[in-house]
């Protein structure tokens, strides 16, 4: 009998501790959606689920609650996974604001439902619309470029100017890319196949794996090392990681960043690549007031600064100002898409990569 | 008849077993019954472009993996378990550490060791001048994916053969000595076939890991069956056919472990001598004993060693721009975390296991198969079934919620930890369920059935006969399910509260940023606790087998 009482006694526990543990980590992040006044401020806060993790969301998070007394809630996750637990949590959710780093995704959260347009005459003056959702379902924070790397020892950058020419023979055997499973990669080709047409693309990704020097591996920070150690002497990379590696505070790491060099492409034709990080504001939000407060500030030029000098991004505020790596590269002209088009051309663009076996 | 048959099993572990066998089994629920729905327009093509050569890839992985693991361990555990030799003490345990380094971590480590700005490369130029290949170190390949999963998963198999071997086999092994056989033809022809339960237990978790993972093979741009699945959820946006595919993925292994346990049919593996027979080790002398130490050294370098001190060189470079406050909380919640997550598994594992066993028909091994699905496909899928269990489950608690002032139906649960407790109850229960199950086959059921004709009940035969014969088994269990909550990814990436981050989290936030120098730190802080945790557990173990 004692045997029966100690087993029971250790379940009660165990049902008692998991409860509990439940419980006492309940967050209680909800709240009405009043205007903050003085009095209530202090139980103020706003939502965020984010699929972008970077120290540097955390300081400006950190600093807005420090300006306006909101608290900022961050529950971080992969993108879809993120768009997956919105939908199953319906009106329910706590979630006012979805952040992601995709403009495939962000539009994939609208024509999901997730999501509703929000409407700030502040937020239009500092976000162009060209980095806006038309109807203000999502906001544009800040941009990448996807650019051509090459090895400044072997190739000159006059031999290359275009995506196209990657694909073209004169690369056989050269051009090094990270897989298929990376969205930049997705993004890049659901775009060619808005300006230059599904065949053109479809034969571009064909091209590319022709021109493949090894099977793809690694993530863009690989494909710049292997240029270095002469596995190939061009690349796709996104901006952003070059320039963390030319930051890095392992010298190996920018002695082969330095050997690499980085073109534009399509500058004469149909511009550069651009992947868009953006913000929207859920249909379930509860804290809309502050949730607009907040992106309000991540677009002014104050916040777009310390995203471009700590992060590499390109601010979308052409009022903030650039850090001295970012200006180095000089303006350049992006691809004159309609973001909301690239989410809905990404199945196919994954067609088109799949069925050209782009691993 | 009926009446008695079904009052005679109906007690508090049959009511326990089956009420956990529920909460894991509603949420895996979902992936299954996703094969009754009419495929959408995208199958076509997930069939023809995402299946075949994925598909193949998997499998080469799994069977290369397999045989790496099964060779590695149980060669050194028959070494270290039958023979003595300089250092084998250490290396007893000692090998157990590469569970404690999450795979993807290694994987990141090791590509960067040996890419153009890794340690190896830059040693050679700088030192030798010369700049090698870049084709000498293709480690991002299938082949390099097959070494990283057999160097950090190999302990799996090796901690189960090696307690079978140390507290099983000795009168077995003596009996074959005394008939004149030398140590080769023993483990060849007494070893691997006895051992056979304990190979296929660990030889199951090795091949659920492989086919889960997504971490190693995505970055070494190899395409598996995981990678279809992720690019029909992430790529295609169609959850619904990614489900598809794991519920495919589910369903053959399971049924392949079926197929195992019907071509075992009934012969037995337990043994019904003294347990814990004092083991004679057979010392190793001259050119087999530096042999011996140069085997399990030149593994343990490089299953752990290596990549462990690259990890604290980085660290040394980065911890000031990567530790801060945040990081003592992080491992609070690690920690706790974990301990609650594998408390709660290894008793219902314990408690669903010793059911089986004595209610042995078609019911409680379907169950008991299926409690230990969760481990077979990926994290993040499960993770959906979980979700939607506990979202349904508050909608469902909505007036309760609304009496209590919570508001309209608010998220209480599925917005607390919990959820993520039961999903790892879910996803885990086969490491704790897998080292268990061994135990109680090698026991058999002649005690207990001694005690139950001593009238005993099942639960005082349970604490007063099995238990103490169980203890190695369960004590493995722990070390297992303990090491894969530490380092666990998915669940906790979906299904965390807000403003919720344990150690792996952040280590893979750094990783998957490519800033594998700044994951060093929390990465280094996972092994630490994993190796406390595993120290501390071989030492209970030790003490029950003396």
């Amino acid at each position: 009998m004692k045997q029966r009482a100690l087993l029971s006694t250790m379940l009660t526990a165990l049902v008692t501790t998991g409860l509990l543990a439940g419980c006492a980590a309940a967050p209680k992040p909800t709240q009405g959606g009043k205007e903050p006044t003085v009095a209530n401020v202090r139980n103020q806060v706003v939502n965020l689920y984010s699929a972008r993790n970077y120290a540097v969301d955390e300081r400006l998070y950190a600093q807005f609650t420090k300006q306006t007394g909101i608290r900022v809630n961050v529950l971080k996750g992969n993108a879809e996974e993120l768009i997956e637990r919105l939908k199953r949590e319906g009106q329910s959710s706590p979630a006012d604001l979805f952040v992601t780093v995709d403009g495939g995704v962000l539009n994939n959260a609208r024509e999901h439902g997730v999501l509703q347009p929000l409407a700030s005459t502040a937020i239009e003056q500092n976000v162009p619309w060209r980095f806006r959702d038309k109807e203000n379902y999502w906001v544009g924070l800040a941009t990448r470029a996807r650019v051509i790397a090459y090895a400044k020892a072997r190739v000159r950058p006059d031999q290359l100017t275009t995506y196209e020419d990657l694909a073209s023979e004169r690369w056989q055997g050269k051009v090094l890319v990270r897989s298929s499973t990376s969205l930049y990669n997705q993004s890049l080709v659901a775009s060619l196949i808005q300006v230059d047409g599904e065949q053109a693309a479809t034969a571009w990704a064909q091209g590319i794996v022709r021109n493949m020097s090894r099977k793809p591996e690694g993530g863009d920070r690989d494909q710049v090392r292997a240029i270095a150690a002469g596995a190939g002497d061009v690349a796709l990379i996104d901006t952003y990681y070059y320039g963390q590696m030319l930051h890095a505070r392992d010298q190996e790491e920018v002695k082969a960043a330095q050997q690499v060099g980085i073109i534009f492409p399509n500058q004469q034709t149909t511009g550069t690549h651009v992947d868009i990080s953006g913000v929207g504001l859920t249909k379930a939000a509860k804290n809309k007031a502050n949730a607009i407060k907040l992106i309000e500030f991540l677009t002014a030029p104050d916040a777009q600064a310390l995203l471009a000098q700590e992060n590499c991004e390109f601010p979308v505020n052409l009022k903030a100002a650039q850090p001295g790596l970012l200006k180095s590269w000089g303006a350049f002209k992006a691809q004159p898409i309609d973001f909301a088009q690239l989410g809905a051309d990404n199945k196919k663009a994954l067609e088109i990569l799949t069925t050209a076996q782009w691993q | 008849m009926l009446l008695r048959d079904v009052k005679k099993h109906t007690n508090a572990w049959m009511l326990i077993s089956l009420l956990g066998a529920a909460v894991i089994l509603l949420p895996l629920a979902l992936i299954p019954l996703s094969l009754f729905h009419a495929p959408n327009e995208n199958w076509a093509h997930i069939k023809q472009y995402l299946l075949k050569g994925y598909l193949l890839n998997s499998l080469w992985l799994v069977l290369w993996t397999g045989a790496g693991t099964v060779i590695t361990a149980t060669g050194l555990a028959w070494l270290v378990a039958a023979h003595d030799f300089p250092l084998r003490g250490f290396f007893r345990w000692a090998l157990l550490l590469p569970l404690t380094v999450p795979p993807y971590i290694a994987a990141y480590t090791y590509a960067n060791m040996f890419s153009y700005t890794g340690i190896v490369q830059k040693s050679l130029r700088s030192a030798f001048g010369i700049t090698p290949s870049p084709k000498w170190f293709g480690i991002m390949s299938l082949r390099g994916a097959i070494l990283i999963f057999t160097l950090f998963l190999f302990p799996y198999l090796y901690l189960m053969i090696r307690s079978f071997v140390e507290r099983q086999s000795a009168a077995y092994v003596e009996n074959a000595r005394v008939l004149g056989l030398g140590p080769w033809a023993i483990f060849f022809q007494v070893i691997l076939p006895l051992a056979r339960p304990a190979i296929v237990a660990g030889l199951a978790l090795v091949a659920f890991e492989v086919l889960s993972d997504y971490g190693v093979t995505s970055y070494y741009g190899v395409a598996t069956i995981s990678t279809a699945i992720f690019q029909t959820w992430f790529g295609m946006y169609d959850v619904e056919s990614a489900i598809r595919l794991a519920a495919l993925l589910m369903v053959g292994v399971v049924s392949l472990l079926v197929v195992e346990r019907i071509v075992r049919g009934n012969r037995r593996y337990s043994s019904s001598t003294t347990q814990s027979r004092p083991y004679v080790l057979r010392p190793l002398r001259g050119i087999h004993a530096v042999g011996a130490v140069l085997v399990c050294g030149v593994i343990f370098a490089f299953s752990f060693l290596i990549p462990f001190l690259q990890l604290l060189v980085w660290a040394t470079w980065t911890y000031a721009d990567v530790l801060n406050a945040a990081f003592g909380q992080m491992l609070f919640r690690t920690l706790y975390l974990t301990l609650v997550a594998t408390a709660a598994i290894m008793l219902l594992a314990t408690i669903v296991a010793n059911v089986h066993r004595t209610a042995d028909n078609a019911l409680s091994y379907a169950l008991s198969r299926s409690v230990t699905a969760g481990f077979s496909v990926p994290g993040a899928i499960v993770a959906i079934g979980v979700l939607a269990f506990f979202i349904g489950l508050d909608h469902l608690l909505a007036p309760l919620y609304a009496r209590l002032g919570l508001g309209e139906s608010p998220l209480v649960l599925s917005m607390s930890l919990t959820m993520l407790l039961v999903a790892y109850v879910v996803r885990f229960m086969a490491t704790g369920y897998s080292a268990v199950e061994a135990g109680f086959a090698r026991v058999g059921t002649n005690y207990t059935e001694v005690a139950r004709t001593l009238g005993y009940g099942m639960t005082r035969s349970f604490f007063r006969v099995d238990l103490p014969l169980m203890r190695g088994a369960i004590v493995s269990g722990t070390i297992l399910t303990f090491v894969e909550i530490v380092k666990e990814l998915p669940l906790g990436l979906l299904l965390r509260p807000f403003n919720f981050e344990t150690l792996a989290m952040q280590a893979y936030a750094y990783a998957n940023d490519e800033m594998i120098q700044q994951a060093a730190v929390p990465s280094l802080l996972i092994i630490g606790i994993s190796m406390a945790g595993v120290y501390v557990l071989h030492h209970l173990g030790e003490e029950a087998s003396s």
